[in-house]
């Protein structure tokens, strides 16, 4: 009979039976904390890291962040008369460098994570999709 | 008596092998005669890479290391840049930093002990866990912008001070905190089945643990005192008050009961940092003047240089992070990239204990041995 | 008038089939059906249909108890870990059940390539069908029994020891090491814990004298002093905890869940079961925790029997059938909430520890349970 220790009034088992006891009838602030996600969100924090955002008007096309990308992402194309970066999100790392290094502060990264997608091509994401326009106030 | 003997392959893919470690079973029944780890199912170069990218790039890649507490991962290759280059760091960094990796360690633990109860068969505790974890994320996420992999420390400093706003919610987190442990202790410690599961089970002796290379809470489950934020004291720890939890026991239990009393140390620990924390903010660098693509590294800076070349060398820099000790072995030629860079992970020495650790026992006792080592694959195979 | 007749003894029905009979007579429709049937002699025809309205009726009430149950057991889960569970489809999500059984039908029916491909076929029929036949003997509320068998208790346990033949089947035919082995370790479980569980069982029949379940219940109607329901609870405190304990075990459920253990075994026993064969051992799985909450009831807890429904007035006692179904259906579900709070609480045991409480502790204290019932009966105390 060694191999069980001690306590056969169960006494353990008891003790955590009335916690999630508690946590059933929500006693003493234990609230339900999930979301329902696709119906509500939960809140981005300003310094989130998701897709990115380019000043149009900032931007010089200079090259340094695509120098700069640990993962080759971004790639320097032509969009109307400007050069602009084009980023793969399927290779992005989320790292910030790319906003880091930008010498003129163009480079941005919002709050949208919902960047699923259904082939490969569609996940490069062009100037077209990037470019933003800073309100000037 | 005669019996055949059972071959079982147990994982990459596997419910409880915490990513794709792999087991090669041979059984008698139900016992465990011979286990094989068989690892390198995430091998991804990392060390290869950190040759090919500057020393700048290639800290996100080290949150890809252990990426359940990547904070740590960050500060150690971080640390050795800083000594290869012999930059300064300033005070409030240096806390930030601390912080982080405090919070980080209490993310870890939580997510190890939630894992371990759950391929115990009970899941409620993982649920638990993952409802503080995500707090603590949610501040991290304040902090830095991301949830899991940071790129938040850099050399010279971090990337951004600490927002506004951010140390009220981290007291909230504390306190919180220490109410759910309570909650997680009445329904763990004392339950007679997780006793039977876990005492006298995966038995190491500390001289056979420190043979293995073994280093953190599994280490310390064995009664050998050993820790480097004590004993090779870094950063601002030699300033902080707290203790070296040690168990003498060597079972799962001991290994258990070290990751919840350094829950409560790591409370201990943020409660001081918040309350020490120098209030002068950090200044970017473009702010002091300098440009951020060409200027030298200060010890003022949150920013740093991308094009940086610390003078030829070698250091090899170690730290504590939750699993055990993290180890960075960067070699620099003069150039902007390392020359090598070798990883010394705390997930892979434990790992190798595993054979010997459940020779004998139970195909439920090897799930249990696993989850108190807390390996996270990603460590493991680099 | 009659329904009052009914309750005061005056009509007693043996079965449902009787009680339908006398309903259809009392609604004046019997006589004519019969003269039909009659015509063409086909008298037994009715009979067999009466019979046939019954069991469908029973099946269907049994489809419907078990989805609820998966939803139930879902949304108990989701309130001990603080989330939500389903809430998707239908009003908080209560036509989840009904969804996941669309997709598994959807699903395609993989049959290993070096499977047993019959008894692989065979085996979800046969754990699925014993799971219904055991409701045959049980009393649902006043009359509501489709077959009163003098050995019903003996009937259930021989029909509930079929299932241990079909997880074998199953683990056999599937050609997978952890079938086999969830298999096995099922069969072992079932074994040990059936002869703690018909012990504890033998002692309530002791007090009856009677293997039939309606004679059980029967005896355990009215109250001692007025206000202790006589219930064998009471009388044999020992016996329920043994007889509760053995029946979680037989469920199979979380702290001695071992056909399935998921983190060790992955699927168990069903491993490479998919689709519709999937859903039957599913289903099965929660008409069997159905049937042995109504089991435990039905021994313990005074089945259908409500103790203080004597005192309603005669005017109310058409309701009294109603009542006692309701009063079966609630304390079911009582045991059935306490078996789904019990899984969210604790780990799983390990197999030799499962086996060693079985065989070292429940069957000697199950042993001495009876003898002392035995003793005290003889000596007039009960």
């Amino acid at each position: 009979m060694t191999w069980i220790s001690k306590d056969w009034a169960m006494g353990g088992i008891i003790k955590g039976l009335i916690v999630t006891l508690k946590h059933v009838f929500r006693v003493g602030n234990r609230p339900t904390v999930t979301v329902q996600y696709p119906y509500e969100k939960m809140p981005v924090h300003p310094r989130f890291r998701g897709l990115h955002a380019i000043d149009e008007d900032a931007c010089i096309g200079c090259g340094i962040c695509e120098v700069n990308c640990p993962n080759s992402t971004i790639t320097i194309v032509k969009h109307n008369t400007r050069w602009y970066p084009q980023v793969n999100m399927g290779m992005c790392l989320f790292c910030g460098i790319c906003v880091d290094v930008c010498p003129m502060n163009a480079m941005k990264m919002t709050g949208n994570y919902e960047l699923a997608d259904y082939s490969r091509e569609s996940l490069i994401y062009g100037p077209d999709r990037l470019l933003f326009k800073k309100e000037v106030n | 008596m005669e019996s055949d003997e059972l071959f079982i392959n147990m994982g990459p893919v596997h419910p409880s092998t915490h990513g794709v470690a792999r087991f090669k079973l041979r059984m008698d029944g139900e016992s465990i005669k011979e286990c094989t780890p068989v690892i390198g199912y995430l091998h991804r170069g990392t060390e290869k890479i950190g040759e090919m990218k500057t020393y700048l790039q290639f800290i996100p890649y080290t949150d890809r290391l252990d990426y359940i507490a990547a904070f740590p991962n960050n500060y150690a290759y971080v640390k050795a840049v800083e000594e290869l280059a012999g930059i300064e760091v300033p005070l409030r960094a240096e806390y930030i930093r601390v912080l982080t990796m405090e919070l980080n360690r209490i993310v870890n633990h939580i997510v190890s002990i939630g894992s371990l109860l759950m391929d115990l068969g009970a899941a409620t505790m993982i649920m638990w866990g993952f409802r503080e974890r995500e707090n603590a994320l949610q501040l991290f996420e304040m902090l830095c912008g991301a949830r899991m992999t940071f790129n938040y420390i850099k050399p010279g400093g971090v990337r951004e001070d600490i927002p506004d706003g951010f140390i009220p919610k981290l007291n909230e987190f504390i306190k919180d905190m220490e109410k759910r442990i309570v909650d997680y202790e009445q329904l763990i410690n004392g339950n007679e089945i997780f006793h039977m599961r876990m005492k006298n089970i995966g038995v190491i002796s500390g001289k056979d643990a420190v043979n293995y290379g073994w280093t953190g809470p599994t280490l310390r489950g064995s009664g050998v005192d050993y820790d480097l934020r004590k004993y090779e004291p870094y950063s601002i720890y030699p300033d902080l008050d707290f203790k070296v939890c040690v168990r003498k026991e060597g079972d799962s239990y001991a290994r258990f009961i070290v990751r919840m009393d350094e829950m409560k140390e790591s409370l201990h620990i943020l409660r001081q940092v918040v309350d020490n924390m120098p209030a002068t903010k950090l200044i970017s660098m473009a702010e002091y003047g300098i440009s951020p693509m060409t200027g030298t590294p200060t010890a003022v800076s949150t920013y740093f240089p991308r094009i940086f070349t610390p003078p030829a060398g070698e250091v090899y820099s170690r730290i504590e992070a939750p699993k055990g000790e993290l180890g960075f072995y960067v070699v620099s030629d003069g150039t902007t990239k390392p020359y090598r860079v070798k990883i010394r992970s705390p997930s892979f020495c434990n790992l190798t204990a595993i054979p010997s650790l459940v020779k004998g026992l139970k195909i439920g006792d090897l799930i249990a041995a696993f989850g108190t080592i807390d390996v996270v694959l990603g460590d493991v195979d680099r | 008038m009659l329904f009052l007749a009914m309750w005061t003894g005056d009509i007693m029905f043996e079965n449902t089939y009787e009680l339908i009979v006398f309903i259809l007579n009392f609604i004046g429709i019997y006589d004519p059906i019969y003269n039909v049937f009659e015509m063409f002699g086909l008298e037994y025809l009715l009979r067999i249909i009466i019979v046939l309205a019954e069991i469908a009726a029973l099946f269907v009430f049994i489809l419907l108890t078990v989805m609820f149950l998966t939803w139930m057991e879902r949304k108990v889960v989701a309130m001990v870990q603080a989330r939500y569970g389903p809430m998707v489809t239908g009003p908080r999500g209560l036509l989840q059940p009904v969804m996941d059984g669309v997709k598994l039908i959807g699903k395609e029916d993989i049959i290993p390539a070096k499977a047993d491909r019959w008894v692989f076929t065979l085996a979800p029929f046969l754990i699925f069908i014993p799971a219904l036949l055991v409701f045959i003997p049980l009393p649902f509320g006043e009359s509501l029994i489709i077959s009163d068998l003098n050995v019903g208790l003996l009937y259930i346990i021989a029909i509930s020891a079929i299932s241990p033949i079909a997880i074998l089947m199953a683990g056999w035919a599937s050609n997978n090491k952890y079938s086999l082995m969830g298999a096995i370790r099922a069969v072992a479980q079932d074994i040990s814990y059936t002869i703690p569980l018909a012990l504890a069982a033998i002692s309530v029949v002791l007090l009856t004298g009677s293997l039939s379940t309606v004679d059980i219940v029967t005896a355990q109607s009215g109250t001692w002093f007025g206000f202790i329901p006589k219930w064998f609870i009471f009388l044999q405190p020992l016996g329920f905890i043994l007889f509760l304990i053995a029946s979680i075990a037989e469920m199979g459920r979380i702290p001695f869940d071992f056909q399935e253990s998921e983190s060790e075994l992955v699927a168990g026993f069903f491993t490479e079961y998919s689709g519709m064969k999937f859903a039957m051992f599913f289903l099965a799985e929660y008409a069997h925790l159905f049937s042995v909450s109504a089991i435990v009831v039905t021994l313990f807890l005074g089945g259908w029997s409500v103790p203080f429904l004597s005192s309603i007035p005669a005017t109310f006692a058409v309701l009294i059938p109603i009542i006692s179904l309701a009063a079966f259906v609630i304390k079911t579900y009582v045991i059935i909430f306490f078996a789904m709070w019990l899984r969210d609480t604790v780990p799983r045991m390990r197999i030799d520890q499962l086996l060693n409480i079985g065989w070292k502790i429940m069957i000697p204290l199950a042993l001495l349970n009876l003898l002392a019932t035995a003793i005290l009966l003889t000596a007039g105390v009960f």
